[in-house]
This record gives C-alpha cells, structure tokens and sequence, in this order.
C-alpha cells in the first residue's frame, strides 16, 4: 500500500510538472466539443427536439390562419411568431427577416383566404342540392393561396416536410368548414340546432417509434452526443502521454533501476493508472461543465446529465480506466516516442470512427452498427448516453462497464507479459 | 582468504538474442564479504552484462548467481534489498527534484520516512550536494547527476554494491569525491563491485579484480599481485594491455 502510495506521490509530481502537456490535454477535447457540437448542431436538429423558427404573416384574419397558427404553434416542431395585419410593409419584413436567416420559414395567409374556402363549402353544398342556400357564390373550383418563403439554408427535403405539414393543417381547416356549411344546411332543413360537434382528433392516429439495435428510444442532441464522444476521445487521447511517460521511463533507465528494487512492478503501474485516470475525470468533469454551461452561451441545448451521478462517475472511471490501460499497453509496446504517438493517435482515431464520436451509432448502416460494438469508445459513449438520455443507474451501465473494465484488465495484463517476455532492458 | 563468499558466480554465459557470440563465457567468480572487487576490460569484453545478470536485469543464458546463500532464481525480492545497484546509465527523473528522486527510491526500497529523510540529507551532505536538494535533476551538472545515481542505489544500506563506471564523465574533483566517498562505504564493510576503464583508480581502490576481455577472465588478483606476476610491467594500466593487446575492440 505503501509502495503504490509512493508511486502516485511521484507520477503525480512528473504530470504536474508537466503542466503544458496536461494543459493540451484537456484543452484540446475541450475546443473540439464545442466547434463539433456547433458545427453538428444543424445535422442534429432533423432528429432533435431543437424547434424551427417560422413567422406567419397573417393577413386572413379569420378561421383558417387561426387554425393554422393554432396547429403550427401546438406542434413541437416549429416556434411561431405571427404579425397581424394589412400592410404590405409587413410582409416585406417578414421577407427580410427570412432572408437574414432569423426565421427559416415565413407563411404568407393573404385576406380572405378562410372566406375562399367558405365560398367553395358553401358552393359545393349549393351543386349538390340547389336552392339550400341562399347565396350569390357559385364557384365550386375557387382557390386561395399561402405563399411559403424559406431560409436558402434550408434543406429541400425539409421544404416539403414543411409543405406537406402546411397542407395537412389547411385541409383539415377545409374539412372542418365543409363540415360546418353541411351540419348548417341540416341545421336548416331540420329547423332545429343539431348536437353535431366535429371531432377534435383525427380518426387516424399515428404511433412512432426508432427502431435500432442501439438502445430503443433515446435520440441524442448535438450536445448529448458530442460530450460523451469527445469525453472518450480526450480520455484515449491521452494514451500518447501515458505511453511517452512508459517509454521516457524505459529510455532512462529509470525502469532498469525499478527492476533492482523490491517492489512489484503492478504496482508502479497501479500508480500510473490511478493518476491517469485521475486526470481522464478531471477531463470527463471539464467537458461535462462547459456542455451544461457554455453550450448554452452558444446557442446549443444544454447538456442534461440525467438523474444518476453514481452512474455517471462509474462510467467515468471505467472509461478512464480503458484508456489509461490501452496507454499502458501501447507505452510497453512502443520502443520510440514516435512508434507511441503515431499509433496512440491512429489507433484513437479508429476507435472514435467506429466507436461512433464523430457518426453517432444510430445513423450509422447496420454493418458498421455491428462493427461498432468491438470499439471500447463505443461502450463508454454508449455508457454515457444511458446515464444522460435514459438516467440509467449504476446496475443498468454495468454491461458497457465491465467490458470497459475487461479491455483495461487485458491491456494491463498484456503490457506486464511484454515487460517479463518483450525485449531486455 | 577467510571471508565468507557473498557473491557466487558459477559458470555464467550469456548469449543475446539474435547474437553468435556469447558476450560472457562459462564465468566462475568468487567475490568475498567487505572486498572492493574491480572488473576491467576493453569496451565490449562483458562488464556491463556480469553486472546486469548478477543486478537481475538480465537473465542468464546458463549458469547459476548465488548471493549471500541466496539463489538468484528463487529468491529474487530478498537477493534486491540486500544489493544496491548504480547502472551506467543516469537513471533519474530529470523533472523531480534531487531529493524528490531519493525520497521516491527510497521508499520503495521500503525505507521508513523520518529515516529516509535524515538519511537523504546525511548522504547528500556527505557528497556536497545539499544545497541542491530542492533542484530539479534537469538543472544539474555531469558530476552532480553522477552522484545522486550513486546515492540511489544506496539509499537502503546494501551489504552489495554494484557499480557499473560509476566515474564515467566526470571531472577530476567529483571523481575525488566519489572516489573518497566509495572508500568510506566499503570500510563500512559494504562489499563492492565496480568496473572501471580507469586502472589507475582500479589500482589504489581494489582490494581484487578481474581483467575480462571476449567474455572471459584472463586474469584476477590484487592489484598488487598482477603487477608482480607480470615483472615485465610497472603499472596496472601495462598489466591490462598486455593481456588484452594493442588492438581497438569497437
Ligand atoms: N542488448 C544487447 N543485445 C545484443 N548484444 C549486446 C547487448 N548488450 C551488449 N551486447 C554485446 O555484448 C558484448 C558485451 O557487452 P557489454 O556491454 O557487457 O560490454 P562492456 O564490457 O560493459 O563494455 P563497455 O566498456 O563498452 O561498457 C558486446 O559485444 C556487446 O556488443
Ligand atoms: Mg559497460
């Protein structure tokens, strides 16, 4: 116990003294997250909560555009703001302010459009059974128009999304005053005010639901999916100064004279792997802060860390274990800095590309789904998507956990057999 | 010679991996309690590895290393408290301070801490280093590294030093003090064992040596002694090129 306390005591003092590397170290995973998080924020939005800005220009005035905006504001998918009135000025606003990008879609509802679509009712009712009403319309293929105008940016697919959202609000405004025009003209005809009410639900209901091997049900955001990501990045990416500590240690001669002391050599070990995974929270608790308190300041959501911290320290320290062995592992292979960084850094990279940092797994095709899971990054990304999207407990991560934990073990296992069979000192 | 056997090397070879040549051949060497035991020879003639098998850094090809009764195969940890060993190279983490490195050592050696503080400061006194305690190895001279790699390997009171070139590169004052100092540990009745190119140091500080070359001894005895059998040589230096011969080994 002793012996191990020492070897933190002086793995602690070599990486303060290094100060400049373990600045790097956190700082770099630190920018990344934040430029990714922005730069994936609008990849994000199609699968995200994050609502579209839309400006209704409403010069109707009347059932449908209260309708309209009724529906477009209930849904969770647009944030509205209308303006009411009749001056052409308005709509030019309006215009700009789409053009300037403030809002991504503007709907234009030019006066009478409610009163077109009454005058059709009214005429339909008219065709099928003349002389119910009396009325002086009698144009059955009237029409008005909503003008759309939209932010270039925005994504053709998106476009007729948002069309076809539209139509499906006019036409049910439309539906509803036919319905209205008929139950008048019983109404009339039965000389008595009927009890007809038009439903307030669709009789169609839709249920969805995604469908993935990946946990069901939980869509990250941008910023919940680039913090854990770039947290498990930052971790393995400091496999290169474990590694060039190994190695300096090794070049030093430093280890030869450890092999004349009496000490166990899992031990000087367990020293370097408790600093280091030391700093890998000290890290994951850097980037964990600025997702809940920069992100915001950027205009990005604020990272939700779910309900379960004792999960989310136990993710934590098994990621930072992982990464910390693979250092170990890598640092006893390597026999120069070179060999250690060149492959720190590529091996890093290839966990992150399919351990899902950059694409996250849920959007990835089903084959690299499947390759994804031998990536360790994988599990701790996955670790942390269960605590910050579902609020998993400490039981629930143990699967991605103790995989974690075995990689560490085996990388541990692996780097004392090449320091008892590799080369001599 | 009466004193007990503390070092028992019993046929020693050491082939390296990849290597024809053994770079130590069928070694039998005796070396006893309190001696001051030198092993010269030529660059390459296997100096470095006698040490590096006898230190456990390097496992024998064959042949056998019994240490104060110890057998070195079996009991390792027990054989690594009672021997203390000064490699060639400077092996210190530059960035710790002086002190930082004896006192991490030190305590790995299992040294108790008010002790191994006392004795940091008494060791570092003995070599004129104290004011430099609190500086960084980084910031230090050849000399003064070369002192606290010695003092590192001496941290635990070994009844069996190993040194390999403990003077190399140094100047002619540290080397003094160095000298001076090895002088007083092995009075303490600290067995040593040390290579050297420097034969006139081998002269005055060996109570015995060896003279090595390909791997092998060709010959052993006091200082004194050698220089006696060959009459043809008035110093140590002589003794040892004309038994190794004019020719560069590297
Ligand atoms: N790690 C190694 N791998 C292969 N051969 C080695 C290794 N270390 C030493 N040798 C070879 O073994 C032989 C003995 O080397 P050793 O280092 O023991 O010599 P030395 O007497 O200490 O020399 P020097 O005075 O130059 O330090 C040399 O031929 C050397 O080239
Ligand atoms: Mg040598």
């Amino acid at each position: 116990m002793n012996k191990l306390l020492t070897s933190i005591y002086k793995e602690g003092i070599l990486l303060i003294r290094d100060i400049e590397g373990v600045v790097i170290m956190f700082v770099m995973p630190l920018i990344l997250v934040i430029v990714v998080a922005l730069l994936q924020q609008k990849a994000f939005t199609g699968i995200s909560e994050d609502k579209i800005p839309v400006v209704i220009v409403d010069f109707d005035n009347d059932a449908l555009s209260s309708s309209l905006i009724e529906g477009i504001a209930g849904s969770d998918m647009f944030a509205v703001t209308t303006v009411q009135g009749s001056d052409s000025l308005m709509l030019d606003n309006a215009k700009r302010n789409v053009a300037d990008g403030v809002f991504q879609i503007g709907i234009y509802i030019p006066q009478n459009t409610t009163n077109i679509i009454k005058s059709r009712a009214v005429s339909m009712v008219q065709q099928q059974i003349p002389g119910a009403i009396q009325s002086n319309v009698n144009d059955i293929n009237i029409q008005g128009k909503i003008h759309l105008f939209f932010d270039p940016v925005i994504k053709q697919s998106f476009r007729g999304i948002a069309k076809s959202t539209l139509m499906q609000f006019a036409s049910s405004v439309e539906t509803r005053i036919i319905f209205d025009a008929y139950s008048k003209f019983i109404d009339a005809l039965t000389n008595q005010t009927s009890e007809l009410e038009f439903p307030e639900k669709p009789a169609i209901e839709f249920s969805e639901e995604l469908v993935s091997e990946f946990t069901a049900g939980i869509v990250p955001n941008a910023v919940q999916h680039n913090v854990p990501a770039w947290i498990l990045f930052g971790m393995f990416l400091i496999c290169i100064p474990i590694a060039g500590n190994i190695i300096k240690e090794r070049g030093d001669g430093c280890l030869a004279r450890l092999k004349t002391i009496p000490v166990n050599y899992l031990q000087i070990m367990i020293g370097k792997v408790v600093v280091f995974v030391g700093i890998c929270l000290i890290q994951a608790l850097l980037m964990i802060l600025v997702g809940i308190f920069i992100m915001p300041l950027l205009g990005l959501p604020q990272l939700q860390v779910g309900g379960n911290i004792m999960a989310l320290l136990i993710v934590s320290v098994a990621s930072g274990f992982a990464a910390s062995g693979f250092g170990i592992l890598i640092g006893s292979m390597a026999t120069t800095h070179i060999q250690a960084s060149a492959f720190g850094a590529v091996s890093t990279v290839i966990f992150a590309a399919i351990g899902g940092a950059w694409i996250p797994v849920i959007i990835m095709p089903a084959v690299m789904q499947k390759i994804s899971a031998i990536s360790p990054m994988n599990w701790g990304i996955h670790g942390y998507y269960e605590v910050f999207l579902r609020s998993a407990n400490a039981l629930e991560v143990l699967p991605d956990v103790s995989k974690l934990m075995v990689f560490a073990t085996v990388c541990i296992t692996g780097s004392l057999f090449f320091r008892k069979y590799g080369k001599s000192l | 010679m009466n004193k007990p056997v503390v070092v028992d090397i019993q046929n020693l070879t050491k082939i390296y991996a990849g290597r024809h040549e053994a770079a130590v051949k069928n070694l039998d060497l005796q070396i006893c309690e309190g001696e001051f035991y030198g092993l010269l020879g030529p660059n390459g003639a296997g100096k470095t590895t006698t040490i590096s098998v006898i230190s456990s850094l390097l496992k024998p090809s064959n042949g056998n290393i019994v240490i104060h009764g110890y057998n070195l195969n079996d009991n390792l940890n027990k054989i690594k408290q009672l021997i203390g060993v000064v490699s060639q190279e400077i092996a210190l983490y530059n960035k710790m301070t002086a002190f930082e490195n004896l006192y991490y050592f030190g305590r790995l050696y299992g040294i108790d801490k008010g002790y191994l503080k006392k004795r940091i400061d008494f060791l570092l006194d003995r070599l004129g280093l104290l004011k430099y305690k609190n500086d960084k190895i980084l910031s230090f001279s050849g000399g003064m590294k070369r002192r606290i790699n010695l003092l590192a390997g001496l941290l635990h009171e070994p009844s069996i030093l190993i040194l390999d070139e403990p003077v190399v590169g140094v100047d002619v004052h540290s080397r003094n003090v160095i000298r001076e100092f090895l002088k007083e540990v092995n009075a303490d009745n600290t067995t040593i064992i040390y290579t050297s190119h420097i034969m006139e140091d081998a002269e005055k500080l060996c109570s015995r040596l060896s003279i090595l070359d390909y791997g092998e001894i060709v010959e052993q005895g006091s200082p004194h002694a050698l220089i006696t059998k060959h009459s043809d040589c008035s110093s140590l230096e002589e003794v040892f090129l004309k038994l190794t011969g004019q020719n560069l080994r590297d």
